[in-house]
């Protein structure tokens, strides 16, 4: 079991009354897994993956990774914790506008002190295989939407990640991009086991997972 | 990883190369101007400090009751030092000192001279170092004398001076010494210059040999150093006996008089003023007073101008910093910590200001020159570097790049993942620190701004006083050469006789204001007059003193030649009438020297023979053309007083044809004892100018920024019909309100410094509201055109194109 989420609650205090942006969240992630995550705007996609992504905090229940208690853990421990093991892919792509794709797919290996020539391999390795060799010493500004997307995904991938969690990763692009986003979590899910959870609008992209969770005002309606 | 981070605040840098370059710009110009005036400050305060005892060196004075409080003077009797130092316990080397001048003739060259006769023990108490011969015993042989490096080569050139033979004219004949050391020469910062020292005995007979047991003439300056572990103030208490003893007839003189004694009972009372505080001191109520002041001003304001570049660089920072946010946030979420992101964002803006510090440096250094000539000073970077300056330089730039930088690097390192990733700051707290930056970099600029107005006014007031003497049309210059004083001017007079435009000549012993040659001197004496002691400064003059100087007279009449009896009348000034408390002061008959029995012949209105900061004192005018001169004044027609000028100068020429003229007209002279006041008045008036230009760059980007951030508010408004007057005040208003509050803080402050610093000053401006309003003016109208540049431009913007670009 890979995550495992018991009675989450969160709330904001607004004017005296508390707003609930999640209520009771029960939820366990296998190691593997293809997780779509639906529901009309406002329902709370974005804070359950931010939780998940321990980008956020949450006011009640449990939270285990990988068996580890997250909301027992000290901020440290969780940042070294989704430092290891969590990739993020956000739809407004947030690369850093002053370094080139080499350099931003790069970054997350500086802060892990992973040495020069191991990062030259597998920064040269990333761009193989996600076919942008060419655009290596481009700026993000030079680039479309789907192949800033491209290294958005890059990136997350670079550190090995166990779990990619992704925020309307195609909410950006045109379909034709949104569908080579889409091939590509699915491989990356079925060939190297990387489990995905990703928040998506459409019913075609929500189709690539194997699971689909509804959300509707803070509540899991269907599994 | 720091090329990664060395790589990409490079390309902040160049991408926003507006901002680089106002910051830069700001700071590199801060810096130099900080530099140079730290160089200058630095340098005043190291004054005399190269002397290694300089701890335990004091100059010795008294402060002696009067019927108008207490008195201070320098100035020893002969046997006074022998005496202290074998009486009161404690002085372990003593010294007499006098500076004069002497012509020197080695050959047939001939040279003016500034020489100091002292002790042989001056030698071990101050630090002259020896560089060649006799290291030992300098002075001792009343034959020789020992001369600087400097002077060896003036007279000597090339040749080996040690045991070469000079001439020194004394008492009108020529007397050889032999030159038995040379000094290493005198530091810049040395309050004590000299040419060539010799001993004390050598001096006249008139100043020494006639005086050995002569309590009652004092004309010499003391100093002593103490014993290890012996304070001051124990020393001054100790000397009250022994003062008692040399100075009873005095002291009993004051008692008859009715002169109260001051707090500890005493009438006379030797103090201590230390050494190294002798380049600031200044007299004031009866002790000397030290006042580091200026130089501590110049730096104080070195570091209001590196402050008001530092607070745009924060400023800067943190309203920029909104557009980096998304990259710290996803720094964060790819696994950055707090710390690595901090020290990134801190390393940009040390990368800044190491840049700006180095270029502050070079252009400090190429700028010397002429900051010297500006500035009058002969400060620079090798005399006041030293590893301690070295190291305090530095920290002090560290702890500067540790706030500027670290201040935003943090406030923006510590923001929330998620806050950071949607690139929106809370509003609250960032605009109170940037509200508060902006107030006090205005206020600094208004108190420099009111600061120099008031500085200038009272320079200009006291330039322009009415003085009592005619300063605009009298050429006054020292009688510098080597024929006898009375001859010279005789040869004078007949020389300019019928030449046109000159009106008339006389002489005095004193110099009004300060003469090329920067010399002056007083003289004071003390007598008795029906009963009471009454004191008075005095200026021995030739005839034709009052008509040269266009002195008023009041009453009576002034020297004449037709009154041969005129040699002991005397011309007193209103003060000194008063002193006098005579119902007619042309009856007054004052007994001097026992016998000799002067009557005042004449009454002038008061003139300032001295500073304005002192009020004008008692003065008596004795006619004795016989007597050392010093000083020359010819009073030319208004019609091309400088065609005059070049008169006088052949004419001295044909008299003294080795002597350098140093004519000038007292008006000149009267500004150069304004020196200081006009030199702080260049500082803090170009710190000030400084300050305006900075604090408009700072705000010029401030606006840059915020009309950025909300150039999609302007468009909306202005789509929803806002007018462009609305909008530009709508931009402006907030930065106007910040004017106004520093105004509020800063006025009163710089009053109140400015009230401090008049005080200071007998003859003073009042100061006026309208000073204040008007500084205060002037920034707001520069900042309304600073602002205005760039609010109006964005208020007129079409808004359909600010819109889309969002
Ligand atoms: N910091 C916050 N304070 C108050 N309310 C918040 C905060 N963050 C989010 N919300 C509210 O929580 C609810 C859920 O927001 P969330 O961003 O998770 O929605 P979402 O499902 O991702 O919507 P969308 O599909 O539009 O992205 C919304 O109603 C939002 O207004
Ligand atoms: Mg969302």
């Amino acid at each position: 079991m890979l995550i495992e989420l018991k009675n989450i609650f969160k709330w904001v205090n607004s004017g005296g009354n508390r707003f609930f942006l999640l209520k009771d969240i029960n939820l366990k992630i296998e190691q593997g897994a293809f997780i779509s995550v639906m529901g009309p705007s406002g329902s709370g996609k974005s804070t359950l993956l931010n939780i998940l992504g321990m980008l956020d905090t949450f006011d009640e229940g449990d939270y285990y990774f990988n068996g580890q208690p997250v909301h027992q853990l000290k901020e440290k421990y969780r940042s070294r914790l989704y430092k290891e093991h969590i990739g993020f892919v956000f739809q407004a792509y947030h690369l850093i506008d002053e370094l080139t794709v080499y350099e931003n797919i790069e970054t997350p290996l500086l802060y892990k002190k992973v040495s020069s020539p191991e990062r030259k391999a597998l920064v040269s390795d990333m761009l193989d295989r996600f076919n942008i060799v060419g655009k290596k010493d481009l700026f993000p500004a030079q680039l479309s939407g789907g192949q800033q997307q491209l290294v958005g995904v890059a990136r997350a991938l670079i550190s090995k990640p166990k779990l990619l969690l992704a925020d309307e990763p195609t909410g950006n692009l045109n379909s034709k991009q949104g569908a080579e986003i889409m091939e590509l979590f699915k491989r990356l899910n079925q060939e190297d086991g990387v489990t995905v959870v990703q928040v998506t609008h459409s019913e075609k992209n929500a189709a690539y997972g194997s699971q689909i969770l509804e959300l509707l005002d803070g509540r899991i309606i269907s599994k | 990883m720091i090329k990664n981070y060395l790589k990409i605040a490079l390309r902040n840098l160049w991408k926003d190369k507006t901002f680089t370059g106002l910051n830069m710009l700001g700071l590199t110009v801060a810096f130099t101007v900080a530099i140079l005036l730290s160089v200058y400050a630095l340098f005043e305060l190291s004054y005399d400090r190269f002397h290694e005892n300089i701890d335990r060196i004091y100059n010795v004075y008294t402060t002696a009751q009067s019927p108008d409080g207490p008195e201070v003077s320098t100035a020893k009797p002969i046997p006074f030092a022998l005496a202290l130092q074998k009486e009161v316990p404690g002085v372990e080397k003593i010294t007499k000192y006098n500076g004069g001048n002497v012509l020197v003739t080695y050959g047939d060259k001939q040279l003016r001279m500034e020489a100091a006769y002292v002790d042989p023990d001056f030698f071990s108490i101050f630090s002259f170092p020896v560089i060649k011969g006799n290291e030992q015993h300098l002075v001792e042989d009343e034959s020789s004398i020992v001369i600087t490096q400097k002077t060896a080569k003036t007279l000597f050139g090339e040749e080996n001076a040690l045991g070469k033979t000079v001439n020194i004219l004394q008492q009108g004949r020529q007397r050889p010494y032999t030159i038995s050391s040379i000094l290493e020469d005198i530091p810049t910062q040395s309050t004590m210059r000299f040419h060539l020292a010799l001993n004390f005995k050598n001096q006249s007979d008139f100043v020494y040999a006639d005086n050995l047991t002569n309590w009652e003439k004092s004309n010499h300056r003391v100093y002593l150093k103490l014993s290890e572990g012996v304070k001051p103030s124990q020393f001054e208490k100790a000397t009250r006996s022994f003062t008692a003893l040399h100075r009873e007839k005095f002291i009993n003189d004051l008692k008859r008089d009715g002169v109260l004694p001051d707090t500890n009972g005493q009438y006379i009372q030797q103090r201590l003023l230390p050494y190294k505080d002798i380049h600031f001191a200044t007299e004031k109520n009866g002790t000397a007073r030290t006042s580091r002041l200026y130089p501590y001003l110049v730096l104080g304001i070195a570091f209001l101008i590196l402050f008001i570049a530092s607070a745009n660089f924060i400023n800067m920072s943190i309203a920029k910093s909104s557009g980096r946010l998304r990259e710290i946030g996803m720094r964060k979420t790819l696994g950055a910590n707090k710390f690595q992101l901090f020290f990134q964002f801190w390393g940009e803006s040390v990368l800044i200001y190491s840049l700006a510090v180095l270029m502050g440096i070079g252009l400090a250094h190429l700028l010397c020159g002429q900051f010297q000539t500006v500035f009058r000073t002969a400060a620079s970077f090798t005399n006041v570097m030293g590893p301690l300056t070295i190291f305090a330089f530095f920290t002090g730039v560290v702890v500067i790049t540790l706030i500027a930088g670290g201040y935003p690097a943090l406030f923006m390192t510590k923001l929330g993942i998620l806050q950071s990733l949607k690139g929106k700051m809370e509003a609250s707290g960032k605009n109170r620190l940037r509200d508060g930056l902006l107030i006090v970099q205005f206020g600094i600029t208004i108190l420099l701004i009111s600061g120099t107005m008031i500085l200038w006014d009272q320079l200009e007031y006291m330039r322009s006083k009415d003085v009592g003497f005619n300063k605009e049309q009298v050429i006054a210059f020292p009688l510098n050469g080597k024929r006898e004083d009375a001859q010279a001017m005789q040869l004078l007079r007949n020389e300019l006789a019928n030449t046109p435009g000159i009106v008339n000549i006389t002489a005095s012993n004193n110099i009004l204001g300060l003469g090329k040659d920067g010399t002056s001197s007083t003289s004071a004496m003390g007598f008795d007059y029906k009963g009471r002691g009454v004191t008075t400064n005095i200026l021995i003059v030739d005839h034709d003193y009052t008509e040269t100087l266009d002195l008023q007279i009041l009453k009576g009449r002034s020297f004449s030649r037709d009154h041969k009896s005129d040699s002991l009348g005397l011309v007193i000034n209103q003060a000194m009438a008063d002193a006098l408390q005579e119902k007619d002061p042309l009856r007054a008959h004052i007994i001097l020297n026992d016998t000799v029995r002067y009557s005042v012949i004449g009454v002038v209105k008061d003139f300032n023979f001295q500073g304005f900061d002192k009020t004008i004192a008692p003065l008596t005018l004795f006619l004795n053309p016989k007597w050392n001169m010093r000083n020359v004044y010819v009073k030319v027609s208004g019609s091309n007083p400088l065609q005059s000028m070049d008169r006088i100068e052949r004419a001295w020429a044909k008299i003294e044809p080795n002597a350098e003229f140093l004519g000038s007209f007292l008006d000149e002279n009267i500004d150069r004892t304004l020196i200081k006041e006009r030199l702080m008045t260049k500082m803090i008036g170009s710190g000030s100018i400084l300050a305006v230009i900075l604090s408009c760059v700072g705000l010029f980007a401030m606006s840059l920024l915020v009309v950025n951030q909300r150039r999609k508010e302007i468009g909306i408004r202005k789509v929803v019909g806002a007018s462009v007057a609305t909008i530009t005040i709508l931009l402006g208003k907030e930065f106007l309100k910040l004017v106004g509050i520093a105004f509020l803080i800063a006025a009163p402050l710089a009053w109140w410094f400015s009230f401090q610093w008049l005080q200071g000053y007998v003859y003073r401006i009042d100061l006026s509201v309208l000073t204040f309003l008007f500084a205060g003016g002037i920034v707001l109208v520069i900042a309304i055109a600073t602002i205005g540049t760039k609010t109006i431009g964005a208020a007129l913007q079409n808004p359909a194109k600010s819109l889309r670009t969002e």
